[in-house]
Protein backbone atom coordinates (compact mmCIF):
# COMPACT_ATOMS: atom_id res chain seq x y z
CA UNK A 1 0.00 0.00 0.00
CA UNK A 2 1.14 3.65 -1.00
CA UNK A 3 1.64 6.22 1.46
CA UNK A 4 -1.16 8.84 2.11
CA UNK A 5 0.96 11.40 0.09
CA UNK A 6 1.52 9.00 -2.52
CA UNK A 7 -1.98 8.58 -2.77
CA UNK A 8 -2.83 11.93 -2.82
CA UNK A 9 -0.35 12.83 -5.57
CA UNK A 10 -1.47 10.09 -7.74
CA UNK A 11 -4.74 10.94 -7.21
CA UNK A 12 -4.62 14.39 -7.44
CA UNK A 13 -2.20 14.15 -10.67
CA UNK A 14 -4.39 11.26 -12.28
CA UNK A 15 -1.43 8.31 -12.08
CA UNK A 16 -3.99 6.59 -10.89
CA UNK A 17 -7.81 6.66 -10.08
CA UNK A 18 -9.04 6.70 -6.38
CA UNK A 19 -11.35 3.63 -7.39
CA UNK A 20 -8.12 2.11 -8.32
CA UNK A 21 -6.61 2.64 -4.94
CA UNK A 22 -9.87 1.64 -2.95
CA UNK A 23 -9.90 -1.58 -5.09
CA UNK A 24 -6.25 -2.14 -4.09
CA UNK A 25 -7.32 -1.60 -0.40
CA UNK A 26 -10.69 -4.06 -0.34
CA UNK A 27 -8.42 -6.45 -1.93
CA UNK A 28 -5.48 -6.52 0.86
CA UNK A 29 -8.61 -6.65 3.10
CA UNK A 30 -10.07 -9.33 1.23
CA UNK A 31 -7.25 -11.39 1.54
CA UNK A 32 -6.15 -10.99 5.26
CA UNK A 33 -8.96 -9.74 7.33
CA UNK A 34 -9.94 -13.53 7.69
CA UNK A 35 -7.02 -14.29 9.77
CA UNK A 36 -6.37 -10.99 11.39
CA UNK A 37 -10.17 -9.84 12.50
CA UNK A 38 -9.52 -5.94 11.84
CA UNK A 39 -12.44 -4.93 10.02
CA UNK A 40 -15.82 -5.75 11.55
CA UNK A 41 -17.74 -4.74 8.61
CA UNK A 42 -16.53 -3.61 5.01
CA UNK A 43 -18.06 -1.07 3.26
CA UNK A 44 -17.08 -2.07 -0.38
CA UNK A 45 -20.23 -0.57 -2.00
CA UNK A 46 -19.96 2.35 -0.48
CA UNK A 47 -16.17 2.86 -1.03
CA UNK A 48 -16.31 2.42 -3.85
CA UNK A 49 -18.48 4.94 -4.79
CA UNK A 50 -17.18 7.63 -2.76
CA UNK A 51 -13.60 6.89 -4.84
CA UNK A 52 -15.70 7.11 -8.07
CA UNK A 53 -17.67 10.44 -7.05
CA UNK A 54 -13.63 11.81 -6.29
CA UNK A 55 -13.05 10.75 -9.47
CA UNK A 56 -15.52 12.65 -11.28
CA UNK A 57 -15.01 15.58 -9.15
CA UNK A 58 -11.35 15.37 -10.76
CA UNK A 59 -12.52 14.68 -14.23
CA UNK A 60 -14.95 17.96 -13.84
CA UNK A 61 -11.41 20.01 -13.26
CA UNK A 62 -12.66 20.66 -9.47
CA UNK A 63 -10.32 21.18 -6.77
CA UNK A 64 -9.46 17.46 -4.82
CA UNK A 65 -9.23 17.29 -0.73
CA UNK A 66 -5.99 17.20 0.94
CA UNK A 67 -6.37 13.42 1.38
CA UNK A 68 -7.53 12.54 -2.26
CA UNK A 69 -8.46 8.77 -2.49
CA UNK A 70 -6.89 8.29 0.81
CA UNK A 71 -8.31 4.61 1.96
CA UNK A 72 -9.37 5.12 6.09
CA UNK A 73 -10.81 2.52 8.54
CA UNK A 74 -12.62 3.78 11.43
CA UNK A 75 -12.86 2.69 15.16
CA UNK A 76 -16.40 1.12 15.74
CA UNK A 77 -16.68 3.74 18.50
CA UNK A 78 -17.35 6.91 15.71
CA UNK A 79 -20.10 7.77 13.97
CA UNK A 80 -20.67 7.35 10.19
CA UNK A 81 -24.49 8.57 8.99
CA UNK A 82 -26.08 4.84 7.87
CA UNK A 83 -23.85 2.67 9.07
CA UNK A 84 -23.31 0.62 12.12
CA UNK A 85 -21.36 1.72 15.05
CA UNK A 86 -21.70 -0.94 17.30
CA UNK A 87 -18.46 -0.25 19.88
CA UNK A 88 -18.03 -4.30 19.18
CA UNK A 89 -20.82 -4.69 21.95
CA UNK A 90 -23.93 -6.56 21.99
CA UNK A 91 -25.54 -3.63 23.41
CA UNK A 92 -25.25 -1.63 20.36
CA UNK A 93 -25.36 -4.65 17.81
CA UNK A 94 -27.80 -2.81 15.85
CA UNK A 95 -27.31 0.57 16.73
CA UNK A 96 -26.98 3.06 13.23
CA UNK A 97 -25.37 6.31 13.23
CA UNK A 98 -28.00 9.30 12.97
CA UNK A 99 -25.43 11.90 11.87
CA UNK A 100 -21.63 12.24 11.27
CA UNK A 101 -18.92 12.49 13.89
CA UNK A 102 -16.66 15.84 13.18
CA UNK A 103 -13.80 13.71 12.45
CA UNK A 104 -15.65 11.47 10.10
CA UNK A 105 -16.93 14.74 8.43
CA UNK A 106 -13.70 15.85 8.43
CA UNK A 107 -12.25 13.11 6.45
CA UNK A 108 -14.94 12.95 3.69
CA UNK A 109 -14.49 16.67 3.52
CA UNK A 110 -11.14 16.32 2.52
CA UNK A 111 -11.64 13.28 -0.14
CA UNK A 112 -10.56 10.09 2.03
CA UNK A 113 -12.28 7.13 1.43
CA UNK A 114 -13.92 5.21 4.41
CA UNK A 115 -13.48 1.20 3.57
CA UNK A 116 -14.91 0.40 6.62
CA UNK A 117 -15.10 -0.28 10.28
CA UNK A 118 -12.46 -1.78 12.58
CA UNK A 119 -12.41 -4.15 15.52
CA UNK A 120 -11.76 -2.65 18.90
CA UNK A 121 -12.65 -4.08 22.23
CA UNK A 122 -16.45 -3.72 23.72
CA UNK A 123 -16.86 0.09 24.57
CA UNK A 124 -12.91 0.53 24.31
CA UNK A 125 -12.70 -0.75 27.72
CA UNK A 126 -9.28 -3.14 27.39
CA UNK A 127 -5.83 -3.46 25.89
CA UNK A 128 -5.63 -6.41 23.92
CA UNK A 129 -8.69 -6.62 22.01
CA UNK A 130 -9.96 -9.74 23.00
CA UNK A 131 -13.12 -8.01 24.70
CA UNK A 132 -14.87 -7.20 21.75
CA UNK A 133 -18.41 -9.19 20.45
CA UNK A 134 -16.77 -9.84 16.48
CA UNK A 135 -14.15 -12.03 18.67
CA UNK A 136 -10.36 -10.71 19.22
CA UNK A 137 -8.33 -9.16 16.24
CA UNK A 138 -4.89 -11.02 15.98
CA UNK A 139 -1.35 -9.31 15.80
CA UNK A 140 0.10 -9.28 12.05
CA UNK A 141 3.35 -9.40 13.41
CA UNK A 142 2.36 -12.83 14.84
CA UNK A 143 -1.20 -14.00 14.74
CA UNK A 144 -0.95 -15.69 18.02
CA UNK A 145 -0.70 -12.65 19.74
CA UNK A 146 -2.86 -9.61 20.75
CA UNK A 147 -2.69 -6.73 18.70
CA UNK A 148 -2.68 -4.07 21.81
CA UNK A 149 -6.02 -2.06 22.05
CA UNK A 150 -8.61 -0.42 22.23
CA UNK A 151 -8.29 0.29 19.13
CA UNK A 152 -6.29 -3.01 17.80
CA UNK A 153 -8.19 -3.66 14.89
CA UNK A 154 -7.41 -0.04 13.57
CA UNK A 155 -3.52 -0.76 14.47
CA UNK A 156 -3.53 -4.28 12.90
CA UNK A 157 -5.56 -2.94 9.70
CA UNK A 158 -2.41 -0.55 9.09
CA UNK A 159 0.33 -3.22 10.06
CA UNK A 160 -1.36 -5.49 7.38
CA UNK A 161 -1.45 -3.02 4.42
CA UNK A 162 -5.24 -2.81 4.10
CA UNK A 163 -5.44 0.51 5.20
CA UNK A 164 -2.44 3.16 4.94
CA UNK A 165 -4.14 4.93 7.90
CA UNK A 166 -6.94 4.41 10.30
CA UNK A 167 -8.29 6.11 13.32
CA UNK A 168 -8.81 5.15 16.68
CA UNK A 169 -9.64 6.64 20.23
CA UNK A 170 -7.43 6.89 23.15
CA UNK A 171 -8.48 7.27 26.91
CA UNK A 172 -5.57 5.81 28.76
CA UNK A 173 -3.32 4.42 25.46
CA UNK A 174 -5.64 2.89 23.39
CA UNK A 175 -4.08 4.26 20.07
CA UNK A 176 -0.28 4.33 21.11
CA UNK A 177 -0.33 0.70 22.74
CA UNK A 178 -1.59 -0.92 19.59
CA UNK A 179 0.59 1.30 17.76
CA UNK A 180 3.51 -0.26 19.81
CA UNK A 181 2.50 -3.42 19.41
CA UNK A 182 2.14 -4.14 15.56
CA UNK A 183 4.23 -1.59 14.74
CA UNK A 184 3.09 1.15 13.05
CA UNK A 185 3.01 5.03 14.44
CA UNK A 186 0.18 6.00 16.38
CA UNK A 187 -0.77 9.41 17.76
CA UNK A 188 -3.19 10.71 20.33
CA UNK A 189 -3.27 14.99 20.08
CA UNK A 190 -3.31 16.85 23.49
CA UNK A 191 -6.80 16.85 24.75
CA UNK A 192 -9.04 19.31 23.34
CA UNK A 193 -7.13 18.99 19.51
CA UNK A 194 -9.70 17.26 18.11
CA UNK A 195 -13.80 17.18 18.65
CA UNK A 196 -15.18 14.35 19.97
CA UNK A 197 -18.99 15.26 18.80
CA UNK A 198 -19.88 11.71 17.14
CA UNK A 199 -17.39 9.84 19.21
CA UNK A 200 -19.46 7.38 21.83
CA UNK A 201 -18.29 8.53 24.92
CA UNK A 202 -15.98 6.14 27.46
CA UNK A 203 -14.58 8.88 29.55
CA UNK A 204 -15.25 12.38 28.76
CA UNK A 205 -12.21 14.12 30.32
CA UNK A 206 -9.57 11.42 28.77
CA UNK A 207 -11.11 10.46 25.47
CA UNK A 208 -9.79 12.14 22.48
CA UNK A 209 -9.63 10.82 18.76
CA UNK A 210 -6.22 9.32 17.88
CA UNK A 211 -4.27 8.36 14.12
CA UNK A 212 -2.70 5.20 13.12
CA UNK A 213 -0.20 4.98 10.54
CA UNK A 214 2.51 3.64 8.59
CA UNK A 215 4.76 6.63 9.29
CA UNK A 216 4.99 9.91 10.92
CA UNK A 217 3.61 12.18 7.64
CA UNK A 218 1.44 10.30 6.92
CA UNK A 219 -0.19 10.67 10.78
CA UNK A 220 0.71 14.26 10.65
CA UNK A 221 -0.91 15.00 7.65
CA UNK A 222 -4.19 13.14 8.55
CA UNK A 223 -3.63 14.51 12.03
CA UNK A 224 -3.92 18.47 10.35
CA UNK A 225 -7.10 17.34 8.57
CA UNK A 226 -9.21 15.88 11.49
CA UNK A 227 -7.44 18.67 14.11
CA UNK A 228 -9.11 22.39 15.19
CA UNK A 229 -11.86 23.74 16.72
CA UNK A 230 -15.56 22.52 16.59
CA UNK A 231 -18.45 24.20 17.88
CA UNK A 232 -20.14 21.24 18.28
CA UNK A 233 -17.64 19.92 21.13
CA UNK A 234 -17.26 23.02 24.07
CA UNK A 235 -14.50 21.10 24.87
CA UNK A 236 -12.13 21.42 21.34
CA UNK A 237 -9.72 24.26 21.66
CA UNK A 238 -9.43 27.28 19.98
CA UNK A 239 -5.94 27.38 18.01
CA UNK A 240 -4.68 27.03 14.80
CA UNK A 241 -3.47 24.02 13.04
CA UNK A 242 0.06 23.85 11.56
CA UNK A 243 0.97 22.02 8.32
CA UNK A 244 2.65 19.56 10.51
CA UNK A 245 4.86 18.01 8.24
CA UNK A 246 6.35 21.72 6.77
CA UNK A 247 7.41 21.89 10.91
CA UNK A 248 10.29 18.93 10.15
CA UNK A 249 13.34 20.27 11.04
CA UNK A 250 16.71 18.92 9.66
CA UNK A 251 18.11 18.04 12.95
CA UNK A 252 17.20 18.30 15.94
CA UNK A 253 19.89 20.42 17.34
CA UNK A 254 18.37 23.08 19.89
CA UNK A 255 15.56 20.24 21.05
CA UNK A 256 15.44 19.64 24.68
CA UNK A 257 14.34 15.85 25.36
CA UNK A 258 13.58 15.17 28.99
CA UNK A 259 14.43 11.35 30.53
CA UNK A 260 12.10 10.92 33.24
CA UNK A 261 14.32 9.31 35.89
CA UNK A 262 13.42 5.84 37.19
CA UNK A 263 11.67 4.82 34.08
CA UNK A 264 13.62 2.55 32.81
CA UNK A 265 13.96 0.44 36.02
CA UNK A 266 12.16 -3.02 35.97
CA UNK A 267 11.79 -2.84 32.12
CA UNK A 268 11.87 -5.67 29.99
CA UNK A 269 16.24 -5.66 29.19
CA UNK A 270 15.11 -5.53 25.10
CA UNK A 271 13.06 -2.58 25.58
CA UNK A 272 15.37 -0.84 28.15
CA UNK A 273 18.66 -1.39 25.83
CA UNK A 274 15.59 0.21 22.57
CA UNK A 275 14.93 2.87 25.06
CA UNK A 276 18.92 3.39 25.43
CA UNK A 277 19.38 3.71 21.41
CA UNK A 278 16.53 5.89 20.38
CA UNK A 279 18.12 8.25 23.38
CA UNK A 280 21.25 7.62 21.61
CA UNK A 281 19.86 8.48 17.85
CA UNK A 282 18.27 11.78 18.98
CA UNK A 283 21.61 12.71 20.50
CA UNK A 284 23.57 12.34 17.47
CA UNK A 285 21.11 14.25 15.40
CA UNK A 286 22.00 16.82 17.91
CA UNK A 287 18.83 16.62 20.67
CA UNK A 288 20.13 17.26 24.63
CA UNK A 289 19.25 15.03 26.58
CA UNK A 290 17.95 15.73 30.36
CA UNK A 291 17.19 13.98 33.27
CA UNK A 292 13.69 14.76 34.50
CA UNK A 293 11.57 14.14 37.77
CA UNK A 294 8.24 13.39 37.61
CA UNK A 295 7.58 12.30 41.37
CA UNK A 296 3.91 12.05 40.90
CA UNK A 297 3.66 10.29 37.64
CA UNK A 298 3.76 6.75 39.00
CA UNK A 299 0.08 7.61 40.34
CA UNK A 300 -1.25 7.61 36.78
CA UNK A 301 -2.62 4.22 36.34
CA UNK A 302 -5.13 4.22 39.80
CA UNK A 303 -5.83 7.60 39.00
CA UNK A 304 -6.59 6.67 35.54
CA UNK A 305 -8.70 3.27 36.60
CA UNK A 306 -10.47 5.35 39.12
CA UNK A 307 -11.50 8.51 36.98
CA UNK A 308 -12.41 6.60 34.05
CA UNK A 309 -14.41 3.94 35.72
CA UNK A 310 -16.50 6.57 37.25
CA UNK A 311 -17.02 8.98 34.23
CA UNK A 312 -18.10 5.54 32.15
CA UNK A 313 -20.61 4.39 35.14
CA UNK A 314 -22.12 7.92 34.50
CA UNK A 315 -22.06 7.93 30.43
CA UNK A 316 -22.88 3.70 30.21
CA UNK A 317 -25.67 4.93 32.09
CA UNK A 318 -28.04 5.87 28.58
CA UNK A 319 -27.57 2.27 27.85
CA UNK A 320 -30.86 1.39 29.72
CA UNK A 321 -33.18 0.34 26.73
CA UNK A 322 -35.00 3.49 26.82
CA UNK A 323 -32.63 5.85 25.35
CA UNK A 324 -29.99 3.89 23.58
CA UNK A 325 -29.10 -0.56 23.80
CA UNK A 326 -30.68 -3.32 23.82
CA UNK A 327 -34.45 -3.58 24.60
CA UNK A 328 -35.80 -6.18 26.69
CA UNK A 329 -39.57 -7.12 26.01
CA UNK A 330 -39.98 -9.79 28.40
CA UNK A 331 -39.53 -7.90 32.07
CA UNK A 332 -41.85 -7.40 34.58
CA UNK A 333 -41.75 -4.09 36.07
CA UNK A 334 -39.41 -0.82 35.42
CA UNK A 335 -36.46 -2.09 38.26
CA UNK A 336 -36.74 -5.55 36.21
CA UNK A 337 -36.55 -3.64 32.92
CA UNK A 338 -33.34 -1.95 33.35
CA UNK A 339 -31.68 -4.58 34.80
CA UNK A 340 -32.51 -6.66 31.81
CA UNK A 341 -31.73 -4.33 29.24
CA UNK A 342 -28.14 -3.08 30.63
CA UNK A 343 -27.58 -7.33 30.65
CA UNK A 344 -25.86 -7.48 27.37
CA UNK A 345 -22.75 -5.87 28.62
CA UNK A 346 -19.70 -7.85 28.54
CA UNK A 347 -17.97 -8.75 31.96
CA UNK A 348 -15.16 -5.95 31.38
CA UNK A 349 -17.17 -3.39 30.93
CA UNK A 350 -19.76 -4.54 33.94
CA UNK A 351 -16.73 -4.82 35.91
CA UNK A 352 -15.94 -0.70 34.78
CA UNK A 353 -19.19 0.46 35.79
CA UNK A 354 -19.05 -1.20 39.04
CA UNK A 355 -15.70 0.04 40.05
CA UNK A 356 -16.75 3.35 38.94
CA UNK A 357 -19.76 3.21 40.67
CA UNK A 358 -18.53 1.79 43.87
CA UNK A 359 -15.81 4.83 43.61
CA UNK A 360 -18.83 7.22 43.37
CA UNK A 361 -21.03 5.78 45.96
CA UNK A 362 -21.57 8.52 49.19
CA UNK A 363 -19.34 6.57 51.76
CA UNK A 364 -16.21 6.27 49.06
CA UNK A 365 -16.22 9.32 47.43
CA UNK A 366 -13.77 11.18 48.66
CA UNK A 367 -11.07 8.68 49.63
CA UNK A 368 -11.66 7.18 46.28
CA UNK A 369 -12.80 10.03 43.53
CA UNK A 370 -11.77 13.12 45.54
CA UNK A 371 -8.88 11.90 45.62
CA UNK A 372 -7.89 10.28 42.13
CA UNK A 373 -8.92 13.90 40.85
CA UNK A 374 -6.96 15.79 43.80
CA UNK A 375 -3.66 13.01 42.72
CA UNK A 376 -4.13 14.09 38.96
CA UNK A 377 -4.04 17.96 39.28
CA UNK A 378 -0.94 17.09 40.93
CA UNK A 379 0.66 14.55 38.03
CA UNK A 380 -0.75 17.15 35.89
CA UNK A 381 1.80 20.13 37.62
CA UNK A 382 4.27 17.78 37.10
CA UNK A 383 4.35 17.67 33.56
CA UNK A 384 3.74 21.15 33.90
CA UNK A 385 6.90 22.20 35.29
CA UNK A 386 9.00 19.83 33.29
CA UNK A 387 7.93 21.44 29.73
CA UNK A 388 8.99 24.83 31.25
CA UNK A 389 12.52 22.66 31.51
CA UNK A 390 12.39 20.04 28.20
CA UNK A 391 10.28 20.32 24.67
CA UNK A 392 9.57 16.75 24.66
CA UNK A 393 9.91 13.53 27.01
CA UNK A 394 10.99 10.36 26.13
CA UNK A 395 9.50 6.93 27.62
CA UNK A 396 8.70 3.57 26.43
CA UNK A 397 5.27 2.90 24.98
CA UNK A 398 4.63 -0.10 26.67
CA UNK A 399 6.25 -2.30 29.17
CA UNK A 400 6.62 -5.24 27.22
CA UNK A 401 5.74 -6.07 23.48
CA UNK A 402 2.76 -7.89 21.97
CA UNK A 403 2.01 -11.22 24.17
CA UNK A 404 0.41 -14.31 23.77
CA UNK A 405 -3.83 -14.15 23.39
CA UNK A 406 -4.92 -15.14 26.91
CA UNK A 407 -1.85 -14.56 28.60
CA UNK A 408 -3.53 -12.58 31.17
CA UNK A 409 -6.83 -13.34 31.71
CA UNK A 410 -6.27 -14.85 35.16
CA UNK A 411 -4.45 -11.15 36.13
CA UNK A 412 -6.28 -7.77 35.49
CA UNK A 413 -3.90 -5.47 37.36
CA UNK A 414 -0.86 -6.89 35.47
CA UNK A 415 -3.75 -5.89 32.27
CA UNK A 416 -4.55 -2.47 33.60
CA UNK A 417 -0.62 -2.36 34.25
CA UNK A 418 -0.06 -2.32 30.21
CA UNK A 419 -0.58 0.89 30.00
CA UNK A 420 1.23 2.86 32.97
CA UNK A 421 3.42 4.93 30.76
CA UNK A 422 0.41 5.77 27.91
CA UNK A 423 -2.69 6.34 30.64
CA UNK A 424 -0.15 9.62 31.71
CA UNK A 425 -1.01 11.26 28.75
CA UNK A 426 -4.48 11.16 29.62
CA UNK A 427 -4.46 11.95 32.66
CA UNK A 428 -1.83 15.04 32.08
CA UNK A 429 -4.30 15.60 28.91
CA UNK A 430 -0.61 15.66 26.84
CA UNK A 431 0.16 14.95 23.23
CA UNK A 432 1.45 11.52 22.76
CA UNK A 433 3.19 9.03 20.31
CA UNK A 434 4.21 5.77 20.05
CA UNK A 435 7.01 5.06 16.89
CA UNK A 436 8.20 1.89 15.85
CA UNK A 437 11.76 1.80 17.31
CA UNK A 438 13.32 -2.43 16.59
CA UNK A 439 12.29 -5.29 17.45
CA UNK A 440 13.03 -7.73 20.74
CA UNK A 441 14.45 -11.18 20.11
CA UNK A 442 11.23 -12.59 19.47
CA UNK A 443 10.90 -10.26 15.83
CA UNK A 444 8.56 -7.73 18.04
CA UNK A 445 7.83 -4.66 17.20
CA UNK A 446 9.29 -1.88 20.25
CA UNK A 447 6.88 0.97 20.37
CA UNK A 448 8.93 4.30 21.76
CA UNK A 449 6.72 7.32 23.10
CA UNK A 450 6.90 10.94 22.74
CA UNK A 451 4.96 13.20 25.07
CA UNK A 452 5.13 16.76 24.16
CA UNK A 453 2.64 20.09 25.48
CA UNK A 454 -1.04 20.40 24.80
CA UNK A 455 -1.17 22.36 21.36
CA UNK A 456 2.36 21.32 20.27
CA UNK A 457 2.11 18.71 18.73
CA UNK A 458 4.55 19.46 16.13
CA UNK A 459 7.33 18.96 18.82
CA UNK A 460 6.48 15.28 19.27
CA UNK A 461 5.82 14.75 15.79
CA UNK A 462 9.17 16.50 14.46
CA UNK A 463 10.94 14.09 16.95
CA UNK A 464 9.70 10.94 15.71
CA UNK A 465 10.11 11.72 12.48
CA UNK A 466 13.65 11.74 13.17
CA UNK A 467 13.56 9.04 15.07
CA UNK A 468 12.12 6.98 12.18
CA UNK A 469 14.89 8.52 10.02
CA UNK A 470 18.00 7.18 12.01
CA UNK A 471 16.57 3.23 11.35
CA UNK B 1 -10.30 -1.05 51.43
CA UNK B 2 -12.06 -4.28 51.82
CA UNK B 3 -14.59 -4.99 49.46
CA UNK B 4 -17.13 -7.94 49.45
CA UNK B 5 -19.14 -10.00 47.48
CA UNK B 6 -22.27 -8.37 48.88
CA UNK B 7 -20.40 -4.71 47.67
CA UNK B 8 -20.69 -5.85 44.30
CA UNK B 9 -23.86 -7.30 44.60
CA UNK B 10 -25.11 -4.05 45.91
CA UNK B 11 -23.06 -1.97 43.66
CA UNK B 12 -24.69 -3.98 40.59
CA UNK B 13 -27.93 -2.86 42.08
CA UNK B 14 -26.78 1.44 42.25
CA UNK B 15 -26.06 0.49 38.50
CA UNK B 16 -28.87 -1.10 37.47
CA UNK B 17 -27.39 -4.21 36.30
CA UNK B 18 -28.22 -7.79 37.16
CA UNK B 19 -24.88 -9.32 38.69
CA UNK B 20 -24.80 -13.02 38.89
CA UNK B 21 -23.60 -14.55 42.02
CA UNK B 22 -20.60 -16.29 39.61
CA UNK B 23 -19.92 -12.85 38.35
CA UNK B 24 -19.74 -11.56 41.27
CA UNK B 25 -17.13 -13.91 43.12
CA UNK B 26 -14.92 -13.32 39.88
CA UNK B 27 -15.78 -9.37 40.64
CA UNK B 28 -15.13 -9.82 44.31
CA UNK B 29 -11.49 -10.88 43.76
CA UNK B 30 -10.89 -8.52 41.13
CA UNK B 31 -11.71 -5.77 42.74
CA UNK B 32 -10.49 -6.51 45.81
CA UNK B 33 -6.91 -6.63 44.58
CA UNK B 34 -7.61 -3.57 42.20
CA UNK B 35 -8.90 -1.27 45.18
CA UNK B 36 -5.85 -2.53 47.38
CA UNK B 37 -3.50 -1.21 44.80
CA UNK B 38 -5.77 2.54 44.78
CA UNK B 39 -5.13 2.84 48.20
CA UNK B 40 -1.70 3.94 47.15
CA UNK B 41 -3.24 7.12 46.42
CA UNK B 42 -4.28 7.94 50.24
CA UNK B 43 0.13 8.40 51.01
CA UNK B 44 0.01 11.41 48.66
CA UNK B 45 0.17 14.57 50.52
CA UNK B 46 -3.31 16.56 48.97
CA UNK B 47 -4.23 18.80 51.57
CA UNK B 48 -2.84 22.41 49.42
CA UNK B 49 -4.70 20.91 46.06
CA UNK B 50 -7.83 22.73 44.84
CA UNK B 51 -10.08 21.55 42.47
CA UNK B 52 -11.84 24.03 40.55
CA UNK B 53 -13.66 22.04 38.41
CA UNK B 54 -14.22 18.40 39.07
CA UNK B 55 -13.88 16.27 35.60
CA UNK B 56 -12.54 19.00 33.84
CA UNK B 57 -9.60 21.15 34.25
CA UNK B 58 -10.93 24.71 33.91
CA UNK B 59 -8.05 26.04 31.89
CA UNK B 60 -9.39 23.62 28.91
CA UNK B 61 -12.61 24.72 28.67
CA UNK B 62 -13.88 27.74 26.74
CA UNK B 63 -17.31 28.76 28.28
CA UNK B 64 -18.02 31.57 26.35
CA UNK B 65 -19.81 29.98 23.40
CA UNK B 66 -19.72 32.35 19.84
CA UNK B 67 -23.02 32.09 18.19
CA UNK B 68 -23.13 29.51 15.16
CA UNK B 69 -25.25 31.48 12.77
CA UNK B 70 -24.95 29.13 10.22
CA UNK B 71 -27.35 26.93 12.60
CA UNK B 72 -29.26 29.87 13.83
CA UNK B 73 -29.75 30.60 9.88
CA UNK B 74 -30.94 26.80 9.64
CA UNK B 75 -32.85 27.51 12.53
CA UNK B 76 -34.68 30.14 11.36
CA UNK B 77 -34.85 28.63 7.95
CA UNK B 78 -37.13 26.17 8.89
CA UNK B 79 -39.94 28.23 10.79
CA UNK B 80 -42.95 29.58 8.76
CA UNK B 81 -42.48 33.36 9.54
CA UNK B 82 -40.12 35.06 11.73
CA UNK B 83 -39.41 38.55 12.89
CA UNK B 84 -36.94 40.77 14.15
CA UNK B 85 -34.70 37.54 14.21
CA UNK B 86 -37.06 35.58 16.41
CA UNK B 87 -39.13 32.77 15.25
CA UNK B 88 -43.30 33.46 15.13
CA UNK B 89 -45.02 30.55 17.03
CA UNK B 90 -48.63 30.11 18.03
CA UNK B 91 -49.80 31.88 20.92
CA UNK B 92 -50.69 29.16 23.93
CA UNK B 93 -51.79 31.66 26.56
Amino acid sequence: MMNVFEIVEAVTSGKKTAEAVVRESLEVIAQKNPSINAFVEVFTQDALSQAKAIDEKRARGEKLGPLAGVPVGIKDNLLFKGHKATCCSKMLANYTAAYNSTVVERLLAADAVIVGRTNMDEFAMGSTNETSVYGPVRNPVDLTRVPGGSSGGSAAAVAAGMVPVALGTDTGGSVRQPAGFCGVVGIKPGYGRISRYGVIAFASSADQVGVLAANVRDAADVLEVISGKDVKDATSLEAPVPAYHTLFTQDLKGVKVGLPKGFLEGLDSKIKERMELAAQALKERGAQLVEVELPYAKYSAPCYYIITSAEASSNLGRYDGIRYGYRDTQAQGLKEYYEKSRAPFGLEVKKRIIIGTYALRSDNYEACFLKAMKVRELIREDFKKVFEKVDVLLTPTSPTTAFELGHHDANPIAIYLADLYTCQGNIGGLAGISVPFGQDDKGLPVGVQFYGPILQEEKILNVAHHLEQSI
Amino acid sequence: MPITKEDVLTTGKLADMAVSEKEAAIYEQQLEALFKWVTELSSVNTDHVKLDAPGLAAHLRSDQPKPDETLAKALRDNFAATENDCVKVKKVL
